[in-house]
């Protein structure tokens, strides 16, 4: 690989997503070439720079309110749909009719499980809202984790504490429902990730995985022993299935 | 496509979360709050308009990225001539001055970075803003009606221009 070929590709190293072989050569090359590293470190830090410092111009809450009041909420469905769907509704209820006790064990009645949606989209709004989302400002989980010691009736088990792709920022105590939870604030590029650790018990927690998304975030939802967890954010969903695998200690 | 009414209010919803990423796109596409926000609002009624053209699944915030662009070349350029600032073409991507770059960087702050951003070309803009999104080349790609090889490149260069403007400017 020359400079040129190093250069095109050196975001792409940084994020890696170079393929195995690639990313060797690049690493090669900018171990040999002072030229190409410095524009590597300039590349890091145009990154965080970006991410951290450009201003950023929302819409204002009256242009959503004007925005929402022009979307209906719901228009006359084509026969067609119908048609088409039918089948696959029926063999649906057919599936859940016949697998009753599948349905108590991995699925969780749709109005508990809208709740629990609702209660951690509401929850990760309240964390992107806040003034101060953050009350123990760490990217080192053994100085988070042990902050949590006398603020909450558990101890949450996390163990993933940042990378390079996900960034911890902190934790703090919030509420989750009727209860005390643990929240792990992670980051993807200039996305917010809230991590909610709860007590389980007590609640209509899917004893399955579930990943579903609402008002625009992505959710994925486990349970492991006697805690609940929920993440939440706003990245594509397979980003936050690789951040989930990496907190549940799947093998990459 | 999105046919059903449930499909229709769930993709408003989903639609409307994207507001805050859309305004800015429009705003550092326009360069002012008021054409950001028409250009917002048509955003969407074209989006309304073309709801069964969308398909389920695929990826809503780069189609209605897609149709903020559109419609952004179509009405606004059309009505008020934006111009082009050096356009991506012209720029060198082997620029070897990566360390008064590296110091801009560093003491870099918003405005400035701002101002930068705001005078490059257009697509070279909106491809930067759009890889900071999160959207994956592919969608890029479709956002901007191009190859992904050619986002590819067109996001190192639009980057290399704007750390040599940065460096620039520090000097």
């Amino acid at each position: 690989m020359n400079c040129v070929d190093v250069r095109d590709v050196v975001l792409a190293h940084q994020r890696g997503a170079l393929a195995l072989g690639e990313d060797a050569a690049v690493r090669e090359h900018l171990a040999g070439c002072a030229a190409c590293t410095r524009v590597e470190q300039a590349e890091r830090a145009l990154s965080e720079v970006l991410e951290q410092r450009l201003p950023q111009h929302p819409a204002s809450v009256g242009l959503k309110r004007q925005l929402a009041a022009q979307w209906p909420a719901t228009v006359t469905p084509r026969q067609s749909w119908r048609r088409l769907a039918a089948p696959a509704l029926v063999a649906a209820a057919v599936v859940l009719a016949v697998t009753p006790l599948l349905h108590q064990r991995f699925v969780v009645a749709p109005a508990q499980r809208d709740a629990l949606v609702t209660e951690a989209v509401n929850d990760h709004v309240r964390v992107l809202l806040s003034e101060r989302p953050i009350d123990a400002e760490s990217s080192d989980i053994h100085q988070v984790k042990p902050w949590f010691g006398g603020r909450l009736d558990f101890a949450p088990a996390v163990a993933f504490g940042g990378d390079a792709e996900f960034p911890l920022r902190g934790g703090s105590v919030g509420y989750f429902l009727d209860r005390k939870a643990a929240v792990f604030l992670y980051s993807r590029r200039r996305h917010a990730i809230s991590l909610f650790v709860v007590r389980a018990e007590g609640l209509q927690w899917p004893a399955g995985r579930l990943e579903t998304s609402s008002r625009g975030y992505t959710l994925i939802v486990w349970r492991a022993g006697e805690l609940g967890y929920v993440l939440v954010s706003d990245v594509e969903s397979g980003e936050l299935k690789t951040l989930a695998a990496k907190v549940m200690g799947e093998p990459a | 496509m999105a046919d059903s009414a449930r499909d229709v209010g769930t993709v408003g919803r989903e639609a409307l979360a994207y507001a805050d990423t859309l305004h800015n796109l429009a705003h550092y596409l326009t360069g002012n709050g008021p054409d950001a926000q028409d250009l917002l609002q048509e955003t969407y009624a074209r989006a309304l308009r073309a709801l069964h053209q969308f398909t389920p699944g695929t990826n809503l915030k780069a189609w209605l990225c897609r149709i903020l662009r559109n419609t952004f070349f179509s009405e606004y350029r059309r009505r008020r001539g934006s111009p082009v600032v050096g356009g991506l073409d012209t720029i060198d991507p082997v620029h070897d001055a990566a360390d008064r770059e590296l110091d801009a960087l560093r003491k870099v702050v918003a405005q400035e970075l701002e101002a930068a951003l705001m005078s490059l070309a257009e697509d070279a803009r909106t491809v930067i803003l759009l890889d900071l999104e999160g959207l994956t080349e592919v969608e890029v790609a479709e956002v901007m009606g191009c190859a992904v090889g050619t986002v590819k490149s067109r996001l190192s260069r639009a980057r290399a221009a704007l750390r040599r403007r940065l460096g620039e400017d520090a000097h």
